[in-house]
């Protein structure tokens, strides 16, 4: 017969009682019930199990240096008091070295183990001689606490407390292992709460099978829910801006059969009509059988960041007209010149017809064809006005399909004139099948026109014969149209190349440094890139890309 | 009046590669009794001058092909005794100074009194010698 048979046979009165103490204690732990509650429990069932014997369990600080009380009901309050915060050792008691040193610890005489020698007046004025101490060892190995047996009487302990201690520590260590993951869990999800509170996050699940819904009380003040109104996909769906629902809608169907995370950018509607521009993000999750459970979803307000999108927008339009107005301003022969002649063929017309009359010779023919190019010259003087309007003009740039080669012709007509005067030879180099771009027109000829002038700049200290810049364009795989502004000037600094793009850098005493950085940032807004090198065999060359408008295929007629 | 055939001589010679300009100049100074011949090119007037006597030329300074400048430049050597009225689409001190000093008789910025612009082709004309 094994000795632990034995010892289940001669307790066999007490085995009922212990496991279906055993049992309800492990109900509690698997119900949270509190820790302290659950641990008392525990020291009673060992306690009930033998006569005088007197249990406790000690907490190991968070810290890991010190013990704390845990459970000791029938232990003096003064002794319990005593021991609370004591530090853990090679010599502190039973607990205090057992949790140490990590293994049991048994002290068969209080008043004569060294261990005991700082604590003997302690145990003794409590009635305690023999003290046999376990450590609580969690399931990765960590120290958790200790589980003491005390009796009145010195000795060790035997099989049946053995085993007892064994029980005991089993449990707490499950108690006290689940408490704490239940701490970290709660910590972890308040942290969650409160970096999403304060971030401006909705959190917020949707539970299809249901048709319900749970969310955060920053979702509902957000998507404009009061805080206990149900929630259902519905409800959900209505907030969503009419113009993108159906593409949320396919987004979330998508997702779910990819079984993917899915993101949109949307707006929601409130009740009160305000709109929100947000962006959800979301994952399904699925049972075994590829059920959706559960769609999570993250949403973040994006709407302050659309606010200063679109103020940063308008700022850049309004630097972009200003520096228009400025680069005018260097093109003052041009835009003198383009309306002086207009004028100049109205005033000798008009000075001709007088005189016609004067002298009473007056064919009509001739005066028809007189009228009708004063109306040519006046509308050719409103086109120069409105070009200038044009460029000047405040508000919303607006975009149109384009071809390069066509707005670079328009640009140099319009800069005809400080080309003629800076006696300057342009050279075209045009690339056929150049393709389309969707531009604002005012904006990229801006960008010609800073491009041209400068080359214009670089080439003017030298010899008339060698007096000349190159506009060529070209397409990149039919996907890009690109515009070189090539001239033969001393090219970019040499110091530093990139520097062309500071503000506030310019070479040139009345520029305003600003050209080339709007310049870069017109392209850039318009998805393209603008750039200058040194070019083979002298001087330098601008270039900018655009990306080629997207086209519906068209169909080619039989 | 009767119209007069009149000779090379009598020919007040017009460049501009603006052709509203160069109608309308033609316009106001036949409508004042002027034989006028009109080239929208430099260098066909410079053909022509070097076939034909042009006392009087109305020259544009900026021209794509050559600037007026530099027709007159050519003058000098092609048709010393052709004389040079400058007219310019500009303010233009620097270019006004090299016309003046290439001997130009008058200098106008676009646009102009038809008057003065008158008197100083009159004027012009008279003080060219006749051949």
């Amino acid at each position: 017969m094994s000795e632990r048979d034995r010892i289940g046979k001669g307790h066999h009165e007490k085995e009922e009682p212990f496991y279906a103490g055993q049992g309800r204690i492990l109900e509690m732990i698997a119900a949270s019930g509190p820790l302290a509650d659950i641990l008392t429990r525990i020291v009673l069932l060992m306690e009930a199990q033998a006569d005088g014997l007197r249990c406790s369990i000690l907490l190991l600080s968070n810290d890991g240096k010190h013990v704390r009380h845990g459970a000791a009901p029938n232990l003096p309050e003064a002794y319990v008091k005593a021991v609370d915060g004591l530090p853990i050792g090679p010599r502190v008691g039973s607990c205090g070295t057992s949790m140490y040193l990590r293994k049991p610890v048994v002290v068969t005489d209080v008043l004569t183990d060294p261990l005991w020698s700082d604590y003997r007046g302690l145990a003794k004025s409590c009635g305690l001689r023999a003290c046999w101490s376990t450590p609580i060892i969690s399931s990765h190995g960590d120290v958790l606490g200790s589980f003491a047996m005390y009796r009145h009487e010195p000795r060790g302990p035997n099989a049946e407390e053995t085993r007892l201690t064994e029980a005991a520590t089993r449990i707490a260590s499950i108690a006290i292992e689940r408490q704490q993951d239940h701490g970290m869990l709660r910590e972890r999800e308040a942290r969650i709460s409160l970096a999403a509170e304060s971030a401006d996050l909705a959190f917020w699940v949707l539970y299809p099978e249901q048709n319900t819904a749970w969310m955060s009380e920053k979702g509902r003040a957000m998507y404009g829910f009061t805080p206990d109104e149900p929630l259902t996909r519905e409800s959900l769906v209505s907030r969503i801006h009419p113009d993108e629902r159906a593409a949320v809608q396919t987004a979330f169907e998508q997702a779910r059969a990819s079984q993917q995370t899915f993101e949109m950018e949307h707006r929601i509607v409130l009740p009160y009509g305000k709109t929100r521009w947000v962006i959800t993000r979301g994952r399904c999750l699925l049972d075994e059988y590829e059920n959706v459970l559960e769609i999570i979803c993250v949403t973040i307000d994006l709407s302050a960041q659309k606010q200063s999108d679109l103020q940063l927008q308008v700022q850049r339009d309004e630097l972009a007209r200003l520096s228009r107005i400025a680069l005018m301003g260097e093109m003052t022969a041009s835009l003198g010149h383009e309306l002086n002649q207009p004028l100049a063929a109205i005033a000798n017309n008009a000075a001709a017809a007088r005189r016609f009359f004067d002298r009473g010779q007056i064919d009509p023919a001739i005066l028809k064809q007189l009228l009708a190019d004063i109306a040519t010259a006046s509308h050719r003087a409103g086109e120069v006005i409105n070009g200038i309007r044009g460029m000047a003009r405040k508000g919303k740039s607006t975009r149109s399909l384009l071809n390069l080669n066509a707005v670079i012709g328009d640009t140099l007509r319009l800069a005809r004139s400080d080309i003629l005067i800076r006696e300057t030879a342009v050279v075209t180099d045009f690339d056929s099948r150049l393709p389309d771009v969707e531009v604002d027109p005012v904006q990229i000829q801006q960008v010609l026109l800073n491009l041209i002038m400068n080359a214009l700049d670089a080439v003017e200290a030298l010899p008339l014969a060698e007096r000349r810049i190159i506009i060529s364009t070209r397409s990149l795989r039919r996907e890009i149209a690109e515009v070189s502004v090539r001239d033969f000037g001393s090219g970019l600094p040499k110091d530093r190349p990139e520097k062309v793009f500071d503000h506030f850098f310019s070479t040139k005493a009345e520029g305003t440094g600003m050209g080339l950085t709007i310049a870069r940032s017109i392209v850039e807004a318009h998805a393209g890139m603008l750039g200058g090198e040194d070019a083979e065999g002298g001087g330098a060359r601008f270039f900018f890309r655009l990306p080629a408008a997207q086209r519906l295929p068209v169909r080619q007629a039989a | 009046m009767t119209p007069v055939e009149k000779s090379d001589a009598e020919i007040v010679c017009l460049v501009d590669d603006d052709p509203a300009i160069l109608k309308s100049l033609e316009r106001l100074l036949v409508s004042h009794g002027f034989s006028v011949r009109s080239f929208n090119k430099p260098k066909s007037f410079l053909a022509h001058v070097q076939a034909h006597p042009v006392p009087l030329v109305v020259l544009d300074i900026w021209m794509e092909e050559m600037s007026g400048l530099e027709v007159q430049a050519n003058l000098s050597a092609l048709s010393p005794r052709t004389l040079v009225i400058v007219i310019t689409g500009r303010k233009d001190s620097a270019a006004k100074l090299t016309a003046l000093h290439l001997g130009v008789v008058a200098f106008f910025t676009k646009p102009f009194d038809g008057d003065q612009f008158l008197n100083a082709v009159r004027g012009a004309l008279a003080m060219h010698p006749i051949q």
